[in-house]
């Protein structure tokens, strides 16, 4: 059975036994190349369900409106870790979802009307083909050799000057329009009231001009210092093609270093931003 | 010559020991270059890595942070949190294209008026030396 | 017969454009195509379908200072921003010009907004007709059409070596004199085939499922991000703000967007659009019923950005053909 039957085939079980209340997947997109996330209520719209390379969204990022509610959710391995996030931070409760882990090929890139073959950057170096966590497993458990390099964008970025990163960050965040998608698609957003959204006071102007736009794409990063789990949805979803990965990555990279720490592989692990060692040696003030 | 280069600093201090230890550099009489503009906070630990963002946003060339020693804090632990914080703000920032130089962390006891003003004079030399910020984004208002 | 310009003489009157104006074209930033500046006339695409982003912001930018505020002589001195330079809009299609209009009627009936009157003064509209679709738009079902020349003060229809000109306003006959064109006997190209949606009648249906269940179950996969109303050439919302600046202050208007969580907040924190599925209906009969209603056009005009942009494929499409399967019930 192909990975799209198996899906459909425990989405119908699960809502056909009543087990939950809803399964959160991929159909088609109006496209008809593309992916959308479903939600499906009912037993006979399962067949409508997909799963392919086009499937980018990170639908644990809808578990946060359906909190109360048993709901069977499709996952990818690194969406899987968002779950554990969420878990970590008791924003969800394991018993109120039915995980259908998916082993993931990597994604292609996609645009609108239009797929291709090559997988996106960031799915051809990843190292997580497998769910952290599930329920059902569907597909081969694969275990992916660790690249050279692990952050070769990244260190690309760091090995420029001092004007050079300047220049190339005003040039990106001129671009961005607030339109937030980037938060909205990101599961580990989720503060009742953003920062940028605050009035009083208000920290980020409302002008869509390149201070206040810098201002909010380094402190949306820094929020997720830690938190990431490197699904890359707000980079996906980003209409200015801004490349928030960079930022992103360079956190993880350094949390990594610092803390031996990456985030949403265990939930029970404590935060490397919300703990601390007495004697630890961080480079500061020392 | 041209008027030397001042650089606009900000310090956020915290309100138990290093604002304290600024106090007790003042009534001591000891001098340290006036770049300085300090804001008094509870704790190191309450200083929002969105403050020093939005610090240097404003036109500030560099930002210094002070708080209690390990072991000292007021509230027990908030400078082992600020600790973390920063050790992962400062590649940020360095990543964004703000020198590393430009922002600093000390810990400053009540007691230590001449470590205070110390730290004070060669951050300020140190951001002197880097010379103005090229803000290429211009100025945030408010 | 039809009046008719080489490209080499389009791109030289170009030049001679930007010699005294701003002009905006659509060029090439990263992979996106965007109305842009042009500092060089070789930097405008001719190869696109339609931009990424709508060419409203020169109308209505996504920030713009209204007027300064400061002291003077014991009382307070109000500067309003001034638009300086002339613009002149090059390669605009259709439904971007067809949302000008929409976008003239709320801001350019009384009270009149000054500075957008007088962006929209200073502005020359040149368009050119589409030959190719998008697979995402539909302006035809929208009363536009990827010929229509309304809204526009010249319209260009590319053929062999040039383009065929319609100069329809005065403006734009001051701006390209009869006396630059030739004769062409060429045949006016077939405009290109636009895809059908269902809108006829659609305002009475949405407001017979007003009410229904549908736009709770829409709202589910809508991650109310501001995507679509940025990136619309027709949506208008704004926020205003005070900005002090160096003992004055400027008010500041910036896009706002009622898919926001906050849009709708009123003192008190009362929010009377606290729920997604409601302001998701918001969007959508602002588009297809109240404005249709109280300015007689509609206010989608078919471009596809929104639908092309959507993160989770909200279609505008399949709401409108949703909508009238909903059918008559209700009211």
């Amino acid at each position: 059975m192909s990975e799209t039957e198996q899906i459909r085939a425990k989405a119908k079980e699960l809502l056909d036994s009543k087990k939950v209340d809803c399964v959160i997947g991929y159909e088609r997109a109006t496209d008809g190349k593309n992916a959308r996330p479903m939600f499906v209520y009912n037993a006979k719209d399962t067949d409508r369900l997909i799963f392919d390379q086009t499937c980018r969204h990170n639908l644990v990022r809808y578990l946060l409106n359906r909190k109360d509610k048993v709901t069977g959710i499709v996952v990818k391995p690194c969406d899987s870790r968002a779950i554990n996030l969420l878990i970590n931070e008791h924003q969800i409760a394991r018993d109120k979802v039915v995980i259908i882990g998916v082993v993931c090929p990597g994604l292609v890139k996609t645009d609108w009307n239009k797929t291709g073959d090559k997988l996106r950057d960031a799915c051809q170096i990843c190292q997580q083909r497998t769910p952290v966590v599930y329920d059902v497993l569907i597909g081969e458990p694969k275990k992916v050799e660790p690249p050279a390099d692990a952050y070769p964008d990244v260190t690309g970025m760091e090995g420029k000057s001092v004007e050079e990163k300047r220049a190339f960050w005003e040039k990106e965040f001129s671009r961005c329009i607030r339109c937030y998608a980037c938060r909205q698609a990101c599961p580990g957003c989720y503060c009742s009231e953003c920062f940028v959204d605050r009035l009083d006071p208000l920290w980020v102007g409302i002008r869509i001009a390149p201070a206040e736009n810098e201002m909010w794409n380094t402190m949306r990063a820094f929020h997720l210092g830690g938190r990431c789990i490197g699904c890359n949805a707000c980079e996906m979803v980003c209409p200015v093609n801004i490349p928030l990965s960079l930022l992103n990555r360079k956190l993880e990279k350094e949390v990594m270093t610092l803390f031996k720490f990456q985030a949403g592989l265990d939930p029970e692990a404590p935060q490397p931003l919300a703990a601390f060692l007495k004697d630890e040696k961080l480079g500061v003030a020392e | 010559m041209a008027v030397e280069y001042q650089p606009r600093i900000v310090g956020f201090l915290c309100n138990w020991c290093s604002y304290a230890g600024a106090d007790s550099a003042g009534t001591a009489r000891m001098s340290y270059p006036p770049n300085i503009r300090i804001i008094r906070v509870p704790c190191s630990g309450r200083v929002d890595p969105l403050l020093i963002v939005k610090s240097f946003q404003m036109g500030a060339d560099g930002v210094l942070i002070a708080g209690c020693h390990p072991g000292d804090c007021h509230y027990t632990e908030g400078n082992y949190y600020a600790r973390r914080r920063f050790a992962l703000l400062r590649p940020f920032l360095e990543y964004l294209g703000i020198e590393r130089a430009r922002f600093q962390v000390e810990w400053v006891s009540a007691s230590e008026g001449k470590r205070w003003a110390q730290v004070v004079t060669s951050f300020t030399n140190q951001v002197a030396q880097l010379g103005p910020r090229k803000l290429l984004v211009p100025e945030a208002t408010r | 017969m039809s009046k008719f310009i080489s490209k080499k003489d389009l791109n030289s009157w170009l030049n001679k454009v930007r010699e005294k104006r701003r002009l905006i074209a659509p060029t090439k930033v990263e992979d996106l195509v965007l109305f842009k500046e042009i500092s060089k006339v070789e930097d405008i695409v001719s190869d696109y379908v339609n931009t990424d982003l709508s060419p409203k912001e020169f109308f209505f930018p996504p920030t713009e200072v209204l007027f300064s505020i400061a002291k003077k002589d014991g009382g307070v001195e109000l500067t309003p921003a001034r638009v300086e330079k002339e613009t002149v809009i090059f390669g605009m299609r259709p439904c971007d010009a067809k949302g000008i209009i929409a976008l003239d009627k709320p801001f350019l009936e009384e009270p009149t907004d000054p500075l957008y009157r007088e962006h929209r003064d200073k502005t020359i509209l040149v368009g050119v007709a589409c030959l190719k679709a998008c697979p995402e738009c539909f302006c035809s079902s929208m009363g536009g059409g990827p010929d229509d020349p309304a809204g526009f003060d010249i319209m260009l229809t590319e053929v062999k070596d040039g383009y065929l000109v319609q100069v329809l306003t005065d403006k734009g006959k001051a701006l390209m004199p009869d006396s630059m064109l030739s004769e062409s006997k060429e045949a006016k190209p077939k405009a290109a085939e636009v895809a059908k949606v269902p809108a006829e009648g659609v305002n009475v249906r949405l407001r017979q499922n007003f009410d229904d269940p549908y736009w709770g179950r829409l709202a589910d996969r809508c991650i109310h991000c501001n995507m679509c109303s940025y990136v619309c050439p027709t949506c208008y919302c704004f926020d205003i703000r005070d900005y002090p600046n160096k003992g004055k202050s400027d008010r500041v208007r910036s896009w706002e967007s009622c898919q926001s969580a906050g849009f709708t907040k009123i003192a008190g924190g009362h929010d009377p659009r606290a729920n997604k599925g409601i302001r998701m209906r918001q969007r959508f009969a602002h588009k297809l019923l109240y404005f249709p209603e109280q300015f007689g056009v509609s206010h989608c005009i078919g471009c596809g950005r929104c639908v092309k942009s959507c993160p989770v494929n909200i279609d505008i499409r399949e709401i409108i053909s949703d909508v009238q399967k909903l059918g008559a019930k209700g009211e």
